[in-house]
């Protein structure tokens, strides 16, 4: 997908990534899943780099440079503090392995033909599928029922006390029940990514086609625009930076869904892996399976916040 | 010289008075507030006739953009009567274009695609409508099409409201403060630029505006309102002939005399904006 970007028209921020890593991150954290802060903390360079080498042509080079420097600097003293205590204070290997040890359990699930079972590849590949199947249907599906409750009062006031009511229960506690029944395949797997993606674009693309200036619903009106006239060439494009905001929320989540539905049953899958290196205690092989799905995380983040950098390219300077 | 395919009637009646482009007979608004009633316009009368260009001024809050927006038919009008061409005005209509307060340019769409926005919504179009490429040009944004609003300086995006409102080619402009936001230079310069396009257009123009230079400068009458609720105070010509240009206009009696009789109308309401 990164590929039909354009280049220059991102403008990448890292402050801004930062800032809304360290917002996602308790929501991760009540997901019960740890991977997101220790995979982000581990791997800044994943995402860094190439935004900060395309950021340097256009505006304070100086300044983004030395933020990937203070980046890769806490990174190098975080593994040189977690060795150091790993080796004086004795931890022993099935609490905390050495750091060489997760590099080479890492080293030995990538460095594998994409067929090989014992790879990485093929369990990453079927949970990146069912993650993206989960989030196309849900946001899609939250984005129809979001727009439908801008739109109508009626409907607003059917769904709204449900979506509240769904909102506020941990939607993971949901997916043993799916498990249940839609069994141990990849259903269940798109069933929850889907469920828990739905949620944040919901909510945002309502909040965001009801948030919009007064003034543009006059001129629309004044020019004898339609309803759905208005809806396209107002409303949309006035929520596309809450929806951007809901789908940045919603990529993690589906990642998160589908893992939480692998752990509680799956043939195949980075869940799977997890799990797999638990029964035989092979914590380095854990650490590695969540560097890889921290790595993916943070891609399918800056993958949105490209395509958000380029849709909603107006929405910064606009608020001058 | 009597035509002989004209029925004879005709040539003897006098010619009835054409009816004004827009009529305002007695109207009024109350707004419902957590307060109560709020009545912000109370019984206004005012005729307009084709071509026109008027400019309204009152205190703030006297119900003059109340008055603008029920006759673009945004807002209903419950008292009175408000009519286009002798019809009732109950809706937006397609012969009257709206230039807004600071533009309400959409930042996602680019120039050129915000001055076409009114061929492309609303249902079927009559032929007529003006090239966009003919409005950018008139108005100095034939290089700016491609450019999105955030690009554009606050006069040049105010332009681009204009040549919105015209891409019609409606009969009747109704401008709402359309140069409030604008610094005192770009704001003359606007009006200058203004009062060319009424003059090549020929439209019917009512303009409300804070500035009492600005009110004289471009209209056939300046109408001055009350404070709340709204009424029109007074009904004044201005005779000084056109193309009007700033230095030429403040040396001319019939700008100082007017400048200073509207001045004290709005000193007697208590406010001077």
């Amino acid at each position: 997908m990164s590929t039909t970007l354009h280049p220059t028209a991102a403008q990448p921020a890292p402050q801004r990534d930062a800032y809304a890593a360290a917002a996602r991150e308790p929501d991760v954290v009540t997901g019960m899943s740890s991977s997101g802060p220790v995979a982000a903390s581990a791997l800044p360079c994943g995402a860094n780099p190439p935004s900060g080498a395309r950021a340097a042509g256009r505006r304070k080079p100086r300044g983004d440079a030395r933020t990937s420097w203070i980046t890769l600097a806490g990174l190098v003293v975080l593994i040189g503090a977690w060795w150091l205590s790993v080796r004086l204070l004795h931890v022993p290997s099935y609490i905390l392995p050495e750091p060489l040890a997760v590099v080479r359990a890492l080293w030995s699930g990538l460095a594998v033909s994409p067929a090989s079972p014992t790879g990485y590849y093929l369990p990453l590949w079927s949970t990146f599928c069912n993650a993206a199947i989960g989030f196309a249907i849900g946001t899609g599906a939250g984005l129809v029922l979001g727009s439908l409750m801008a739109e109508s009062r009626t409907i607003e006031r059917l769904v709204m006390p449900y979506a509240f009511a769904l909102q506020s229960l941990p939607k993971v506690a949901i997916a043993p029940l799916i498990v249940i029944w839609l069994g141990f395949g990849d259903g269940s797997k798109i069933a929850i990514a889907a469920l828990l993606s739905f949620f944040p674009i919901l909510i945002n693309s309502f909040t965001g086609l009801r948030a919009v200036e007064p003034e543009r619903i006059d001129l629309m009106r004044s020019l004898s625009a339609s309803r759905f006239e208005t809806y396209r060439i107002v409303k949309l494009p006035n929520a596309a930076p809450y929806i951007f905001a809901g789908l940045d929320m919603a990529v993690v989540y589906a990642l998160l869904g589908t893992i939480v539905a692998e752990f509680l049953g799956a043939q195949r899958g980075m869940g799977v892996v997890i799990t797999q290196a638990q029964a035989v205690t092979d914590v380095a092989g854990v650490f590695a399976a969540l560097v890889i799905l921290g790595a993916m995380g943070i891609l399918l983040h800056a993958v949105v916040r490209r395509l958000e950098k380029r849709v909603v390219h107006w929405a910064d300077r606009n608020k001058r | 010289m009597w035509s002989n395919t004209q029925p004879r009637l005709h040539s003897v009646e006098p010619p009835a008075p054409r009816p004004p482009l827009i009529g305002m007979r007695a109207a009024a608004k109350t707004y419902e507030t957590q307060t109560g009633a709020l009545r912000a316009l109370d019984g206004v009368d005012l005729d307009i006739a084709d071509g026109e260009f008027v400019s309204i001024v009152g205190p703030s809050g006297c119900g003059k953009s109340t008055l603008l927006r029920m006759l673009a038919g945004l807002d209903d009008c419950e008292e009175g009567e408000l009519t286009l061409e002798g019809k009732r005005i109950d809706g937006p209509s397609r012969d009257v274009g709206v230039v807004f307060q600071a533009a309400n340019l959409l930042p996602w769409l680019t120039v050129r695609q915000n001055v076409e926005l009114p061929t492309r919504v609303g249902g079927k179009h009559a032929p007529g409508e003006v090239r966009v490429d003919d409005l950018l040009e008139m108005t100095g944004l034939a290089d700016f099409g491609a450019r999105y609003p955030y690009e554009l300086s606050g006069g040049m995006q105010q332009r681009a409201g204009i040549c919105r409102a015209l891409v019609r080619n409606p009969r009747t402009l109704l401008m709402d403060e359309p140069f409030g936001a604008l610094d005192a230079l770009t704001r003359e310069r606007m009006n200058l630029e203004l009062q060319r396009i009424w003059q090549a257009n020929g439209k019917t123009v009512i303009l409300i505006t804070h500035s009492i230079s600005e009110a004289i400068f471009l209209a056939d009458r300046v109408v001055v309102m009350s404070a709340r609720p709204g009424r029109v105070l007074c009904d004044l010509k201005v005779d000084i002939p056109r193309p009007r240009g700033f230095d030429t206009i403040i040396s001319h009696p019939e700008y100082a005399r007017l400048a200073r009789e509207i001045r004290g109308l709005l000193n007697a309401q208590g406010e001077i904006e």
